[in-house]
């Protein structure tokens, strides 16, 4: 059985289809890569998974077998799915261990505060964010800092899934390259990761499956390499010719 | 010494309701991100329902407890109904205005109807009066001095020592973010609103210890605590503490220098000065935080 199920999930926004009739299924275990342009509805593809901030008009969305749709975003995150968003999103007026320790009490439903605390600061040494900015204020850390505040506070909870918005965006290249190498630790260390980005080097150094949306509708699906070689995707991307990989 | 020490005693009375009053604004504020216009009949009604504890023989220590408890599920409630349902309107500001307004209104009348329209008087929370500094001062006063840093330390400790103040702080800051660790955002809306209801009952309850209750005792203090929150700034909980104060001290030296009269036209002056030149306040960070 598939760790996470979606089953012809749709979203409009008046008269326009942001996702339409999506289907597809995510193994435990892996890194399944979602690609697309702009407005393909990769993100509102999130939201609807994760309820926050809107469900879907349509369809069906299992985790672990359990139908989350229509469940409240915060329900969604406590039976095990986390997400983060393409945009650095912390709680900036909270300090780095409070940013952690904060999804690790709620999300990861620890009861004590001594394992609460010990869990954040472990899920902070896992990403490498050194002891010395645990009392920093998020806000003022950098954007790669608070993205990876983001992934520390999401492990925190100890998801058994993971949904990445767009991680490398805003990111220098030494970034991308370090942020790939957390991305394949956190898969390593038993959390499937669902991934999207519009940068396809990002997307086939990591995925293990990869699926291309344009217009809120699957385009192609499959191994990563037949995928980018797909003639619609190819010109779903530049129009005429191969991706520059 | 006279002049000073009753602008020092009347300051730091005054400023204690108002700190009370315009903490609980803050933080409804700064968590729901809605101005509750309904907070000064839950003043009103802390001191009404504090009144009727004591008028059916309940000693007062007993009273004050019953009275804030009972104001917070009154708060919670009223969230529920009037606040809760219209939340991810994009229009809330505006429309929740409006609802805690005929909240107020329906309240104000609901008490009338209930408890008549006669003056009540609460007991002192301590008996008689002393001089300090060739000032007379009752011993109720000095009590309320006391105790009001006392409750908001305690509500610091809450908000920055305990879980629950972790997450509040947390949900002040960030919706979606809140939702995705888990945070039941609806429900700590509800504590945000149980809590400042809680604060202005007692304020509630200091008040009618002090001068004599009715109905509309709310309105003044629910306008004093609008100017602290707008000069202090609304979308902190130190800045209106700093500001009830200096509020409480500026009206106290505006009633012994200019008269009753003068002090609220100075007090709008001040309003309107300071929109005009910090109309994020005076004691405030860019962005909403429980600090």
């Amino acid at each position: 059985m598939a760790l996470l199920e979606i089953e012809g999930v749709s979203k409009a926004f008046g008269s326009l289809k942001a996702v339409d009739n999506v289907s597809f299924e995510v193994q435990a275990g892996e890194i399944f890569g979602i690609a697309g342009p702009n407005g393909s509805g990769k993100s509102t593809l999130f939201n609807i998974i994760t309820g926050i901030p809107f469900g879907p008009d349509r369809g069906r969305v299992r985790l672990d077998g359990q139908e989350i749709q229509g469940r409240s975003g915060n329900a969604i995150a406590k039976l095990g799915l986390s997400r983060t968003f393409q945009r650095e999103t912390s709680f900036d007026g909270l300090t780095v261990f409070e940013n952690a320790l904060i999804g690790a009490t709620y999300g990861g439903a620890v009861k004590a505060t001594a394992e609460a605390e010990l869990r954040a600061a472990e899920a902070l040494d896992f990403i490498g964010i050194g002891r010395a900015e645990f009392g920093r204020l998020a806000g003022e850390l950098s954007v790669f800092d608070r993205k990876c505040l983001m992934l520390a506070s999401a492990i925190a909870m100890r998801p058994k899934i993971l949904l990445l918005d767009e991680p490398a965006s805003s990111l220098t290249k030494p970034e991308v390259e370090t942020s790939i190498g957390l991305i394949r630790k956190i898969a390593a260390h038993g959390i499937t990761i669902v991934l999207i980005e519009h940068v396809l080097t990002f997307l086939m150094s990591l995925s293990q499956h990869l699926m291309v949306l344009n217009n809120g509708q699957i385009l192609a699906r499959g191994v990563p390499q037949e995928v980018i070689a797909d003639p619609r995707v190819v010109e779903a991307y530049l129009g005429s010719r191969r991706p520059d990989l | 010494m006279g002049a000073s020490a009753e602008i020092l005693f009347g300051g730091l009375f005054q400023g204690s309701l108002y700190a009370m009053m315009a903490v609980g604004l803050a933080l409804v504020w700064t968590t729901i991100g809605v101005f509750n216009f309904s907070h000064g009949v839950f003043m009103m009604l802390g001191a009404y329902l504090a009144w009727q504890f004591v008028d059916i023989g309940l000693p007062l220590p007993v009273v004050l407890p019953l009275a804030v408890v009972a104001m917070a599920g009154i708060g919670w409630l009223l969230q529920a109904s009037v606040v809760r349902p219209l939340i991810g309107r994009s229009n809330i500001v505006l429309v929740v205005v409006i609802t805690t307004l005929a909240a107020a209104s329906l309240i104000e009348n609901g008490v009338l109807e209930l408890w008549g329209p006669r003056s009540k008087q609460i007991p002192p929370l301590l008996d008689g009066n002393t001089t300090i500094g060739g000032v007379g001062v009752s011993m109720h006063q000095i009590a309320i001095i006391v105790i009001t840093p006392v409750i908001l330390v305690a509500l610091w400790l809450f908000l920055n020592r305990t879980r629950l103040g972790l997450a509040l702080r947390a949900v002040a800051q960030n919706e979606d973010a809140s939702l995705l660790v888990g945070l039941n955002v609806t429900a700590l809306y509800g504590l945000a609103f149980a809590i400042a209801a809680a604060l202005a009952a007692l304020a509630g309850i200091f008040l009618g210890g002090y001068r004599f209750m009715s109905p509309v005792m709310g309105a003044d203090p629910l306008l004093k605590a609008l100017i602290v929150v707008v000069f202090g700034g609304i979308s902190s909980i130190s800045g209106p503490i700093f500001a009830a104060y200096l509020i409480g001290f500026f009206e106290a030296a505006s009633n012994y220098y200019f008269g009753l009269y003068w002090t609220p036209a100075l007090l709008f002056a001040v309003l309107i000065l300071t929109l005009m030149v910090r109309p994020e306040g005076m004691f405030v960070r860019s962005s909403r935080s429980l600090a």
